[in-house]
């Protein structure tokens, strides 16, 4: 009655677990996964010839709806390889205000990650919890720049605006909130029976198949490598900051669970810095008011929640637009590790796999 | 006089024949402007154009300075005072905090040790805004990888970053693909760059980084290079069946297959009902049904 057959299924890109439009195909042997290929591309919008056609400014838009998850830290990537391809030196307090909403916005990306991540595994209550942190770091978002999701917090050259009266408050309060928040989470999962089943030895991918793959973030610090952009080449205040890279040599689902959440401890530690030692000083640099390129060619790459992030620019001669303007997508290559992971494994731990890698596929299409 | 409360239809362009046929004049946002230059930075270009900048520079001087002692002789001989002498420009300097970064001689170890090891397949070797770049020779790409990978001094374990640009005003070749690595135990970077002719297919980087693998099936979809020895080229961002490479300065910004939308056409009828809101103020009857 039963025939022993290998059976092809799509998972996705309807499938509430692929975050967005991912469409995965499997070839299944009973519950055994024997191949997976990832196919995306239904979201894809051309952002990158958009932006090759619209000036400097213009572009940054666009860096936020990409990845609208964290839209700060694409922001920042994205003004700093502009003020590297122009040569701007942008001042002080500028760069603190940049940290720390970008680690603001880390934390934001983990929480949603951690909300949806458990969701896909069945947990539904810290999804309701973490969202209910989210919002305070959105209301500090809005406070700062006027929106939420789509933030376009930063510019060419510092900041649009000082900081508003009455934000370091909200920080300190958020701040001091935040602890009991994580341990809050903590308890719900870290020694839960159900959780550690689906997760621990779920989706392995070791420190050399990681770093051939070029897979960065969570992901490889989880498998053991202490690779940080904001250590390994500091870029805004990085530099002066007073912080640890979390890892963990395990190298499965639980493993990166809880590099984040010691991240999101780390982040908090960063902001309190921040806020603490804010320089006085102008927001913005002295520029012309026409930004015009030299032939030049630059990548920079950041930290953002999920990974390197790096923009290559390609400057023309007197040119207000860049010649060429291409994104290293982090969902993009650590998307590459999930046959890796999934393969060999059962079909119920692909959820777990891509839950875990954290994409957005807004940002891998681009 | 047509009726104004009637809706007209309004005329429908014919379809174009193919996919690829626009009447650009139509659509002026589908106008491509090609580039003119090729903005490939390198040191060789900018020694050479600084010193034809000063040699230019300095025979306006000189031209200056003879067209000064004419016009002193002239003016003694006819008896007149003499003509203000010539006062060589000085430079503006910028108050700004813009510098733009300009190539700079290779001081760096790495890109000394590559140059030693590759030898007379490095085409080029600079650094510009603290970035190390090294042009080699198309053919030699896979070694030039392979070396920054194995050897102990370099070690450049991951690929961070591979694309392409497309450069239709260069002559001797069409395209530059950029391979950005990262040194994790040494912290560094470095670019390694290949210059493509049309038609040409370089030696793809899964061999030595399997995460080439979808960097390169990405260019190959935007840019249609194809890379050789790669075991998976298919398209990635866009359907199997798209026609052209949206990353090619030929290529419109505006897709093919977009409508064309004009925000002054009235879409919603708006118009129209602004028009009887108007005809309505003035004590005018324009819903008046005909007389059968």
């Amino acid at each position: 009655m039963f025939k022993n057959e290998e059976m092809e299924i799509n998972l996705g890109p309807q499938h509430p677990s692929t975050h967005g439009v991912l469409r995965v195909k499997l070839r299944l042997d009973g519950e055994t996964i024997t191949h997976c290929r990832p196919m995306i591309g239904y979201l894809h919008r051309g952002v990158e010839k958009i932006c090759e056609n619209q000036s400097f400014f213009q572009g940054q838009v666009w860096t936020d709806r990409m990845d609208y998850c964290s839209a700060v830290a694409n922001n920042l990537g994205w003004a700093e390889a502009n003020e590297k391809l122009l040569g701007i030196t942008v001042p002080r307090r500028a760069q603190y205000i940049r940290t720390l909403l970008n680690e603001f916005n880390r934390l934001a990306s983990h929480l949603i990650w951690l909300a949806t991540h458990a969701l896909d595994i069945g947990a539904m209550t810290v999804f309701l919890y973490a969202f209910r942190e989210r919002e305070d770091i959105l209301d500090i978002n809005e406070a700062f720049c006027g929106s939420r999701l789509t933030t376009t917090a930063f510019r060419i050259g510092g900041l649009r605006e000082d900081l508003p009266p009455g934000f370091e408050k909200l920080v300190r309060k958020f701040l001091a909130k935040f602890p009991t928040c994580l341990e809050e989470y903590e308890n719900l999962l870290t020694e839960n029976r159900i959780w550690k089943k689906r997760t621990i030895g779920v989706a392995k991918l070791g420190a050399e198949d990681a770093i051939a793959m070029g897979v960065t973030g969570p992901v490889l610090r989880a498998a053991g490598v202490p690779y940080d952009i904001r250590k390994a080449f500091p870029y805004a205040a990085y530099g002066e900051m007073d912080f640890e890279i979390p890892t963990r040599t395990e190298a499965d689902t639980y493993a990166r669970y809880l590099v984040r959440m010691a991240e999101m401890r780390q982040s908090a530690r960063i902001i309190q810095q921040c806020i603490d030692g804010l320089p006085e000083g102008p927001v913005m640099a002295k520029l012309p008011k026409i930004l015009r390129s030299e032939v030049n060619e630059v990548y920079h790459a950041t930290e953002s929640p999920k990974g390197e992030i790096g923009y290559y620019l390609v400057g023309e001669k007197g040119s207000l637009n860049p010649y060429r303007f291409h994104v290293r997508a982090p969902g993009f290559i650590n998307l590459q590790s999930l046959p890796k992971m999934a393969e060999g494994g059962l079909i119920a731990d692909i959820v777990a796999a891509i839950g875990t890698l954290d994409i957005v596929l807004g940002e891998i299409d681009r | 006089m047509s009726e104004p409360n009637v809706p007209q239809t309004p005329e429908v362009p014919e379809a174009p024949a193919g996919p690829y046929v626009y009447d650009y004049a139509a659509a002026p946002n589908r106008q491509i402007v090609m580039p003119k230059t090729v903005p490939l930075p390198s040191y060789r270009t900018y020694l050479a154009e600084q010193k034809a900048a000063a040699e230019a520079d300095e025979a306006k001087w000189q031209k200056s300075l003879a067209d000064y002692e004419t016009a002193k002789a002239k003016a003694e001989a006819e008896g007149k005072d003499a003509p203000k002498p010539p006062v060589r420009p000085v430079p503006r300097k910028d108050d700004n905090d813009m510098k733009a970064p300009v190539p700079q001689e290779a001081t760096d170890a790495d890109l000394l040790k590559l140059q030693a090891l590759l030898g007379d397949k490095v085409e080029e070797i600079f650094e510009q805004a603290g970035e190390l770049v090294c042009q080699v020779k198309k053919e030699a790409i896979l070694e030039a990888l392979t070396l920054c990978r194995d050897e102990a001094a370099l070690k450049y374990e991951m690929l961070a970053d591979q694309s392409g640009t497309h450069y239709p005003a260069a002559k001797d070749f069409a395209y530059s693909v950029v391979y950005h690595l990262t040194s994790i135990c040494r912290r560094k970077r470095l670019r390694l760059r290949i210059l493509v002719p049309e038609g040409f297919a370089p030696e793809s980087a899964c061999a030595v980084y399997p995460g080439a693998n979808w960097m390169e099936r990405e260019i190959y979809d935007m840019l249609g290079i194809c890379f050789l020895n790669h075991p998976d080229m298919t398209r990635i961002l866009c359907p199997e069946d798209w026609e052209g490479y949206p990353l090619r300065k030929d290529y419109p910004t505006v897709g093919w297959g977009q409508r064309d939308i004009s925000f002054r056409e009235d879409r919603s009828g708006m118009l129209e009902r602004i028009a009887l809101q108007k005809a309505g103020q003035l004590g005018l009857n324009l819903k008046q049904p005909k007389a059968d």
